[in-house]
């Protein structure tokens, strides 16, 4: 479904990308691991249009996307959950999922609303509710549901457990655990590899702009020497 | 680079009477081909170059945007009219007038004085209000209050009928309301002076600090600087220098009504300001000039002297007005940094005569003093989320601590405790004998503990050497009794001697970092800490990184305390490493300990369901 | 106790306006980050407009709608004219950008319309009085209140529940977040100035009703008011824009009826350096409508 082909991405004139190169195939949960400043959210952000990839090629369904703007991805199918989430603190739990779905017809709209709402029964009680008053978790599950709401074939998330109470922690992985069962392509961005490990199909590892390692989950869960490629330890690949 | 006289005071100082001579001239060339409204015209050119350049001492140096700068012209003119108009005069304008003003009779050198006297002291009241409101280059609040500055002189001005006659007729000096000024004497005295204070108060250490804190106010308060002082004293400059042309303007003009200094006016002084650039008093001064033939032009080309029947939709009345609007519209939309940018022209010529500087050896290594900074029992709650519980660090400045753990942990938080710009639940930051926790970033950085910034900080606007000169001329005063390299040696220590003039925001990623390292460097610390300094670097570039902490460390005679995700970074350089998770510290020791650690391992790789690990 | 119902009404009166003129305000800032000091032009063009119809003879009540057409259109021309150049700018430039606009606007009035003030009729009723309950209240008051409540509650259901308007809101809070969800920016920003447009439209037929005056400088006043009210509500808070038209114009009837005669004309003055204070001490303004932590 999506393929990145050597992807390069600078900040200035700092490859925070370098050639990075991955696949995702229907129905699959791929997730990209690796230290902080890995470069993962800059790889997200390329793919989901906010940023302008210096070189290397997106595509989406056989069709290049590289470089389309943010909406223009959303309408192709693509949408992406945003670091740190960004919900619309005054709008009502409501209202941000009916924004979630701005470029759905109104018909479609109403379904999509129903289909999330089932899916998070915790937004169902408090759809009137400003986003702002909602807990972290909660927040997340927010998030989520509004990027379903453009109703995506592929969903990427940046980071969704960032920031949240170990217990939370839970639950968002239940919840990629779940949209995994009903069929949803997803490409995870996670600092917590382990428990990343255990919802995925495949993992791409990264650093220093680079993806380093790839593999089945249950390969890399077993491996001993994660931690050190984190460190950057010589010739722990492969 | 040490504050060389030559080029701190002899340069500026040439380059304003080159200044002043171009204008001069200029204005007498263009008179010497008219008659009598030329010399009208050239004669308010040069009181609003007067005018304009005193905006531009507060504007271009603190990037505050002081919308109603003219309310003080017009508090100004008002309090020189009210002293200069002869007491007979005035008996006939404003008999009623409170404090028995109607009899006063001051010369107008008195009345000026006066005038310059009272809207000084104006005008350090409202620097007192806009420094607690927090001014800074952008904020909404400052450009609120000057506004009502503006507004509430013009209000009081048309209201006040015993003092100022009201907004019908105002005050005047004669009953034609003719000229009283007689030649241009005073004219060329304080245009000169005017060009002289602000292109020496931009050189100046106070003009050089409001820089640094127009180009990032926090930055510059987390290298020791005090911003509200700096612009309190730009403050005070500009509105004398402000009052000192609005006073010589109604002098000119020979009499004052409120309109005189209202929307108006400001838009013309903003225009001439902007379009030549308000960071640079040439380009004010050039701004002047242009905007004045502009007008005029547009002035003659509407009035009842031209016919041109095929543009006479274009050639009429309010064309000025769309020429005024159009430029400061076409300059903000093409060019808002204005003609000159921040270019001065005494600079420009430098260039031509800049004596060879030679790259410096570099020094030996700072004596160190052994000093020992600790964090004890630090919380920190937002809300109803604790960011830090119960954390203790302690440093030496003999050695380079690590601070890691996940993203979210509490180290940015931690770091940000310990520089005064987050107060903590509880819990105590101390320095020897010296408590940090309760006192606000500038002071902590003069106490000695510095720091860089995760999203780069530079001072954009101003050359690597300006960058560090910043930093130095507030360790020169605060921090005299520490070891402080030449500022020459640390940029050779930076690799950035041959960029030294190039502008911060200019370079490239890694020359910015280590920019950023040098200017903490620079304020003489005793402490440095360091926020993720090889965020964005790649493998080599982070082992180049650790040569330069090492060595910007060793030369000041500084500890070090690194924050970072970059692992093989932080164990090739920490003497010791705390970890932090969740706020929490779970781990301290040397480096071998620490990436052993099943904990720590833990924490990065994320706590799995218990069966695993 | 008559006294302060009539007084409370008339604040009304002039609070209603000053609401509608400051939310067009706040829909901007919120937006696009810029005070917009050419907001007035919108009231200037609504009076020029005034002035030519009734010179053919229209009613005011022909006269009101094309008026608010007039004033939609200009602020999107104006939008697309000048502003659109300089979206994502420093605040400076923005500011600065509208001051030239503003200028510029006014300039050409003077150039193809005419400097002076130009007078048109004003209706006969606004000057009418109603005894409600024992209190003698100015219809004009009435009128204005109910006129912009309704027109209030017309945005509000705009905003609240029209995808347009939720997406305005969006944008408005997190123009990046907004533009992720597929919303797109041209047309956001177009909506904005088309509504501001629209309350500015409606504020200047009841300005205009009660000055019946013409002139290049028309909409300065009105405008100022607007940036008052705006300020006191949080400058971009939507309800608090509303809240601070309405307190402005409580104020205002407050300040006139308690100063004394020499000082009542400064009013306006007071008010500002009212706000003024209020910024040194609360640089976030008065209202400031929760703004939920980011998480």
């Amino acid at each position: 479904m999506l393929e990145v082909e050597s992807l390069t991405t600078r900040y200035g004139s700092i490859a925070a990308v370098r050639e990075a190169s991955l696949a995702v195939q229907v129905g699959e949960v791929v997730c990209l691991i690796g230290p902080n400043g890995a470069g993962k959210t800059t790889l997200l952000a390329s793919v989901a249009g906010l940023l302008r990839p210096a070189a290397g090629r997106v595509v989406f369904d056989g069709v290049e996307v590289t470089g389309w703007s943010p909406d223009r991805m959303l309408r192709a199918g693509l949408a992406l959950v945003p670091e740190h989430r960004r919900i619309f603190a005054d709008l009502s739990v409501r209202e941000n999922l009916l924004v979630g779905g701005v470029t759905q017809r109104p018909a479609r709209r109403i379904e999509l609303l129903d289909e999330v709402v089932d899916l998070f029964p915790v937004l169902a009680g408090k759809l009137p509710v400003p986003a702002g008053y909602l807990s972290g978790g909660e927040a997340q599950q927010l998030a989520i549901g509004r990027s379903l709401m453009g109703d995506p074939r592929l969903l990427l998330m940046d980071e969704p457990a960032l920031g949240l109470a170990p217990v939370l922690v839970d639950v968002v992985f239940d919840l990629i655990g779940s949209l995994r069962d009903a069929g949803r392509t997803l490409l995870v961005v996670e600092q917590n590899a382990q428990r990343m490990l255990e919802v995925a199909d495949r993992a791409y590892v990264m650093r220093s702009g680079q993806i380093v390692t790839e593999g089945s989950a249950n390969e890399l869960a077993d491996r001993d020497d994660l931690f050190d490629t984190y460190l950057g330890r010589a010739g722990t690949l492969a | 680079m040490s504050r060389d006289p030559i080029r701190h005071l002899a340069v500026p100082a040439i380059g304003s009477a080159l200044l002043f001579t171009l204008l001069v001239a200029g204005g007498l060339l263009y008179t010497s081909f008219g008659g009598l409204a030329r010399e009208g015209l050239v004669t308010q050119m040069f009181i609003n170059a007067i005018i304009v350049l005193g905006i531009q001492i507060y504007v271009g140096n603190t990037g505050v945007l002081s919308i109603g700068h003219i309310g003080f012209g017009s508090i100004a003119g008002y309090a020189f009219a009210v002293c200069a108009i002869s007491p007979k005069r005035k008996g006939g304008q404003i008999p009623d007038a409170p404090w028995n003003l109607a009899e006063v009779d001051l010369t107008p050198l008195e009345s000026g004085m006066v005038a310059v006297g009272l809207t000084v002291i104006v005008a350090f009241v409202i620097g007192l209000g806009l420094a607690r409101s927090g001014a800074q280059s952008g904020a909404v609040a400052a450009t609120v209050i000057t506004l009502a500055l503006l507004f509430v002189v013009h209000e009081v001005a048309r209201n006040w009928i015993d003092l100022t006659r009201g907004g019908k007729t105002g005050l005047s000096f004669s009953p034609l309301g003719n000229a009283t000024l007689q030649g241009r004497g005073w004219v060329y005295i304080l245009l000169a002076g005017s060009i002289l204070v602000a292109r020496l108060f931009r050189e100046s250490r106070t003009g050089r600090l409001a820089q640094a804190a127009r180009e990032d106010d926090l930055a510059a308060r987390s290298m020791g600087i005090s911003p509200p002082v700096q612009q309190m004293v730009a403050l005070v400059l500009s509105v004398a220098v402000v009052s000192a042309g609005s006073a010589l303007r109604v002098f000119e003009l020979g009499s004052i009504n409120p309109r005189l200094f209202f929307f108006d006016y400001t838009l013309l002084t903003l225009t001439m300001l902007i379009v030549g650039g308000r960071s640079s008093v040439s380009g004010a001064l050039a701004g002047v000039v242009i905007i004045t033939a502009g007008s005029e032009l547009t002035r003659q080309l509407s009035g009842p002297n031209v016919e041109v029947a095929a543009l006479d939709w274009l050639l009429r009345e309010g064309l000025t007005d769309i020429f005024l609007g159009g430029a400061m519209l076409g300059f903000m939309i093409l060019r808002p940094s204005g003609l000159f940018g921040d270019l001065e022209v005494d600079r420009w010529l430098m260039r031509f005569s800049r004596r060879r500087e030679i790259e410096p050896d570099r020094p030996p290594v700072g004596a160190v003093s052994k000093g020992t900074l600790t964090a004890r029992g630090v919380t920190v709650d937002f809300g109803g989320f604790r960011a830090l519980d119960g954390v203790t660090i302690e440093a030496s400045t003999d050695e380079i601590v690590g601070l890691i753990g996940p993203n979210g942990a509490g180290k940015t938080t931690l770091l940000n405790v310990v520089t005064g710009l987050v107060e903590p639940s509880s819990g105590s930051v101390e320095m020897g004998p010296q408590v940090l926790d309760d006192t606000p970033a500038h002071e902590v950085a003069r106490a000695g503990v510095v720091r860089t910034f995760q999203n780069l900080r530079l001072f954009g606007g101003l050359t690597v050497r300006e960058n560090l000169e910043a930093s130095r001329l507030i360790a020169q005063r605060h921090r005299a009794d520490r070891p402080q390299p030449p500022v020459a040696a640390l940029v050779v220590q930076a690799g950035l001697w041959e960029l030294r003039d190039r502008r911060a925001s200019q370079l490239d990623y890694g020359n910015a970092r280590r920019l950023e390292l040098a200017r903490a460097a620079a304020a003489a610390p005793d402490f440095l800490f360091l926020d993720e300094p090889t965020s964005g670097m790649g493998d080599a570039e982070s082992v180049a990184m650790i040569e330069q902490v090492r060595a910007m460390a060793s030369m000041v005679g500084a500890g070090v305390v690194v924050i970072d995700h970059d692992l093989n970074f932080i164990t090739g350089i920490c003497d010791r490493i705390y970890v932090l998770d969740q706020g929490l510290l779970i781990a301290a020791g040397t480096p071998e300990e620490v990436s052993t650690d099943p904990v720590v391992q833990a924490a990065y790789l994320g706590a799995s369901a218990p069966a695993n690990q | 106790m008559i006294e302060v119902v009539q007084q409370v009404v008339d604040g009304l009166g002039r609070g209603g306006i000053y609401a509608l003129i400051a939310l067009g305000i706040a829909l901007i800032f919120g937006v696009m980050h810029l005070v917009n000091f050419a907001h007035g032009e919108l009231i200037t063009v609504g009076a020029y407009t005034s002035y030519w119809l009734f010179n053919t003879d229209l009613d005011w009540w022909l006269v009101t709608p094309i008026v608010v057409v007039v004033a939609v259109l200009t602020s999107v021309v104006i939008e697309f004219v000048a502003f659109r150049w300089v979206r994502g700018a420093s605040d400076f430039t923005m500011l600065m950008t509208s001051f030239g606009v503003h200028f510029v606007v006014q300039a050409l009035f003077v150039m193809y319309v005419s400097a002076n003030f130009r007078q048109f009729p004003r209706p006969g009723w606004i000057f009418n009085t109603v005894r409600v309950g024992g209190v003698s209240l100015e219809v004009f008051d009435l009128v204005v209140v109910s006129v912009t409540l309704a027109s209030l509650l017309a945005v509000y259901w705009l905003l609240q529940r029209t995808l347009f308007g939720i997406s305005l809101r969006a944008a408005a809070e997190d123009f990046d977040a907004a533009r992720l969800m597929g919303i797109r920016s041209n047309r956001v920003i177009r909506g904005a100035f088309a509504l501001s447009g629209l309350l500015a439209g409606v504020a200047a037929v009841f300005w205009l009703m009660r000055s019946g005056q013409a002139s290049p400088t028309a909409g300065l006043t009105p405008m100022l008011k607007g940036v008052l009210a705006a300020l006191i509500g949080g400058l971009g808070s939507l309800s608090g824009a509303v809240l601070g038209g309405i307190v402005l114009g409580l104020v205002e009837v407050l300040l006139i009826s308690r100063l004394p005669g020499g000082i009542a004309g400064l009013t306006d003055g007071i008010v500002f350096l009212l706000i003024a204070l209020l910024f040194v001490f609360r640089p976030q303004g008065l209202i400031t409508v929760r703004h939920a932590e980011r998480v």
